[in-house]
């Protein structure tokens, strides 16, 4: 096909759009190495200072380190029941299971302040207020919708006749799951439990109701820091995050085009 | 009899996640329609106040007005990469998803950061314009709508690209083809052609972000300087400032209302299931 | 019909946790007092049965975090020196709520909170709290308007005029009108995301003099006119909701011009260059933290008030005013404040001539109504 204007328009206009995509995140990375003690870009010379301040403040790594592993937490727990509702709803196939998903997937469509602010009220009469128990049962509801959504996703490939024929040759409901069903739900699984630990790690404004002070989240250090904003530390968080980002997409990308030769 | 035992076991693997929603997720949630009726004390005095105040429908139009920018901002700007990675991309086409991708794993929070730093007064952008003389004193790029329409934006693209996406991945190339066969021009081709088979995609796109956009939090609290005040950073200002409680639940309802209904309208036109249930 | 309301000014007494902890991380707070501040609040479930166990303990009770940390140090440890009594400063934040609730249960554990006066009025009417006895504590030895039956100032702030002369070309602001000339004075004002302390300064911006301000205030019409000034000004308003954000608008030179706590301001007289920001008490208004006592208290009312008298001594409270900015209640603090703090000090006479007292009667009234206008006009 020729270069018409047509397409001249459309290529330059979708890298436009798309270095507005990544531009803004990149520029967090200069600011991180600033010599300055404010934030801005470099004056004379690069400096990796506010790494260092990073890594010796102890409530930064508290932070960080009370978010990967309620994170992984979540991701377990989420996947686990997230997993096994989405399977149930897959052999039930019927009206009231249909239902069933539309409630569990209510998180991703109210609104943060709204949901936490329901979660606060009760979360105060379980006595959950700033708790991690309380946070992982927040964290997981609002993980659910995901991993039930890219499971089933996952099943929608799988012919349901298959664990017909395996109970028909006379598996158990529970040996068709796992040698039948599981596999096939493998790659929804591992999706849906990426997508819960990034809910948990990257979330909020739930943090910001159920805690106080007992606990410290990432994104709660990262919240009170840009309120605060006198040093730059937090640009080195940010850094560290999106150059983690950046080299798993990368990594995406490249075993993808391995894959398609 | 064997079949209803197995429709039991099955229930039994939903029961646990639909169990825990319930009563975690869904009773507190109906707990904030009975906090708005109770407090300070019982009636409806919460929801007379609320439709009283002019603040109140001020904000409320501020927000609908932000969505609808925002919603309008994100469907331009995605249906031209959507458009290009379905039907152009050959080799950038994994780079190109990728970048669209990117913006989801990267929280929130860090992007509204980043457009903190670029858009201040003292910001990137303004010491750029200065120094190479375009402006002579920094201009308003923050603390007020523009901003937080342009950092909302960033936020919701991706939700806009993804949908349509899908949407074009079905879209046979012969229909443009035979129009283009029979003497249309590339504009024209895709205006009466192509462009009307993207409609469904287009328009789970616009809900989703309209839906997000309109109990947005974060982007608008972070960027507006206070004065592009949100129906969600008015909630929490009724709360945080005054512990009021009642007025604050009963502008929560509100919220959630207003949003069901965008749903419902939204139903007529778009394919909820496949937009809501079934997404990738 | 007004219904009156809690007014107090929560986030204003947590702005001075803030305060602490940025100290803290200046070093000008120590660690170990920081880690015991911390462990007690740790410990804080145990309190219950300590209190109960040991009738001549104090419970003191403030808003928690590092301030909590100063009012041990400043307070409490030194009275217990004095008197052989353990002091325990406890951070968990004594809302009236909370206060009021502890005392109808029966099992109230806090000897001492820090309030506000319209709490404090709310809790007198419910009963719940004691009155202040002046046989022990000295009404001399606080600011006359902060003196009530039930309930006595412990320190106080204001609301004062800030500015960055060096954004305004070396002209800076002298008054409130100059604060709405915005051809003379071009750039961003910022005022706080609430009414408290802003409308007073937008009703002397008409002109009113000082001492008739809240008399204009108590009019609707006077109300109306001061939101309206908002309304004018509203293209060059950036709101700050919490201290450290005004705090920070002024540090990244957002804001040129600005009504925010003298407490703030103090710290950002040290961190901004020279020439670079000035604070004026003039037209300020200044408002005060008060001590209330629950009813039944376990320590007893009279070792409550020997502490509260103990806390008046006018040297702990300059300790207070140089540890996190807060100003001393007692007038007679004044004199003992260092030269070069002196004219940071709220409630030096001088500057004190140049204030208005915070006045809780009026917002009780209509504090509702005018921050619903004040958005109205800031975001409409």
């Amino acid at each position: 096909m020729k270069t018409s204007g047509f397409r001249i328009f459309f290529m330059t206009g979708a890298w436009m759009v798309l270095a507005f995509l990544l531009l803004p995140i990149l520029v967090v990375i200069p600011v991180s190495l600033t010599d300055t003690s404010y934030i801005g870009l470099p004056k004379e010379s690069l400096s990796l200072q506010h790494y260092v301040a990073y890594f010796q403040d102890p409530r930064w790594l508290s932070a960080t380190w009370t978010s990967i592993w309620i994170g992984l937490v979540v991701a377990v727990c989420a996947t686990a029941l997230g997993t096994a509702f989405a399977i149930g709803c897959w052999f039930l196939s019927n009206r009231a299971s249909t239902i069933a998903r539309w409630i569990l997937i209510t998180p991703i469509l109210v609104p943060p302040v709204v949901q936490s602010l329901g979660f606060y009220r009760f979360w105060v009469t379980l006595g959950l207020i700033d708790t991690h128990v309380g946070v992982i049962l927040a964290h997981t509801l609002l993980a659910l919708p995901y991993v039930s959504i890219s499971v089933f996703a996952a099943l929608a490939n799988l012919d349901p006749r298959i664990p017909q024929a395996a109970r028909s040759l006379g598996a158990s409901v529970w040996q068709t799951v796992r040698s039948v069903v599981l596999p096939a739900a493998m790659p929804g699984m591992v999706t849906g439990g990426i997508f819960a630990f990034i809910v948990s790690f990257d979330e909020i404004v739930g943090v910001l109701f159920i805690t106080v002070r007992n606990v410290s989240t990432l994104p709660k250090k990262i919240w009170e820091g840009i309120q605060e904003n006198i040093d730059p530390t937090i640009a080195s968080v940010a850094t560290m995050l999106v150059l983690l980002t950046l080299v798993a997409t990368a990594v995406v990308i490249w075993r993808g085009r391995e894959g398609a030769k | 009899m064997f079949r209803m035992s197995d429709a039991l076991r099955y229930w039994f693997l939903v029961l646990p996640a639909l169990a825990i929603m319930i009563v975690f997720y869904i009773w507190p949630l109906l707990g904030i329609w009975q906090i708005s009726l109770t407090e300070p004390k019982p009636g409806v005095a919460n929801y007379t106040e609320m439709f009283d105040s002019t603040a109140v429908q001020t904000s409320f139009i501020l927000t609908f007005r932000i969505a609808i920018l925002t919603t309008i901002g994100c469907l331009i700007l995605g249906y031209i990469v959507a458009y290009v990675i379905s039907n152009f991309a050959r080799r950038a086409k994994p780079l190109m998803v990728a970048l669209v991708l990117l913006p989801f794993w990267v929280s929130v929070l860090i992007r509204s950061f980043s457009w903190i730093v670029l858009l201040g007064r003292s910001g990137i952008v303004n010491d750029t314009l200065m120094a190479t003389g375009i402006t002579d004193s920094p201009m308003r790029l923050m603390h007020n709508e523009f901003g937080v329409v342009i950092a909302m934006i960033h936020v919701m693209l991706p939700f806009a690209v993804l949908p349509m996406m899908a949407n074009m991945r079905g879209i046979s190339g012969a229909y443009v083809d035979a129009a283009r066969g029979l003497g249309a021009g590339e504009w024209t081709a895709f205006r009466q052609v192509y462009f009307p088979q993207t409609m469904p995609g287009v328009m789970s796109g616009a809900l989703l972000v309209f839906v997000l956009s309109l109990g947005f939090y974060i982007t608008p609290a972070l960027l507006g300087g206070g004065r592009v005040l949100m129906i969600s950073e008015y909630i929490t200002y009724q709360i945080q400032e005054f512990l009021n409680w009642g007025l604050g639940s009963a502008l929560s309802v509100a919220l959630l209302v207003a949003t069901a209904v965008v749903i419902a309208i939204a139903a007529r036109f778009v394919n909820l299931r496949s937009a809501l249930l079934e997404r990738n | 019909m007004t219904i009156f309301k809690d007014t107090t000014d929560h986030q204003a007494k947590a702005d001075l946790i803030e305060i602490a902890a940025h100290k803290y991380k200046e070093g000008t707070l120590t660690r170990r007092g920081f880690l015991s501040a911390m462990a007690a609040l740790g410990a804080l479930p145990m309190l219950g049965s300590k209190a109960m166990a040991q009738a001549k303990e104090i419970v003191v009770v403030n808003w928690g975090g590092e301030a909590s940390e100063v009012l041990q140090e400043v307070m409490a440890d030194t009275y217990t020196k004095e008197t052989g009594i353990p002091v325990v400063v406890d951070g968990s934040g004594p809302s009236g709520g909370k206060i009021r609730a502890m005392v109808e249960s029966g099992a109230v554990v806090w000897d001492l909170c820090d309030s506000g006066m319209g709490t404090a009025i709310i809790l007198q009417e419910q009963g719940v709290i004691q009155p202040i006895n002046y046989d022990i504590v000295d009404r001399s030895a606080v600011l006359e308007q902060a003196a009530y039956e039930y309930a006595v100032g412990n320190y106080v702030y204001s609301y004062v005029l800030c500015s960055n002369p060096k954004l305004l070309g070396g002209n800076a602001p002298q008054t409130w009108e100059d604060v709405w000339n915005v051809k003379d004075f071009p750039g961003m004002r910022t005022f706080r995301k609430s009414v408290r302390g802003m409308l007073e300064s937008a009703t002397m911006a008409q002109g009113v003099p000082m001492n008739e301000v809240y008399d204009v205030l108590r009019t609707e019409d006077g109300i109306n006119a001061g939101i309206d000034k908002f309304r004018q000004l509203r293209e060059n308003i950036i709101v700050w909701g919490s201290g450290s954000a005004s705090q920070n608008l002024f540090l990244q030179e957002e804001v040129a011009i600005g009504n925010i706590w003298s407490t703030r301001g103090q710290l950002l007289m040290e961190q901004m260059d020279e020439g670079a920001f000035q604070m004026s008490f003039d037209g300020g208004v200044i408002a005060p933290g008060m001590w209330v006592v629950p009813k039944d208290n376990p320590a007893g009312s009279d070792e409550v008030m020997k502490f509260i008298r103990h806390a008046q001594d006018p040297q702990l409270q300059v300790e207070w005013l140089k540890k996190i900015g807060s100003g001393p209640a007692n007038p007679a603090a004044a004199e003992l404040v260092p030269e070069e703090l002196k004219k940071w000090n709220p409630s030096s006479p001088e500057n004190l001539a140049l204030q208005i007292f915070y006045d809780d009667e009026w917002y009780g009234m209509h504090q509702v109504e005018a921050e619903e206008k004040y958005i109205d006009a800031l975001i409409n």
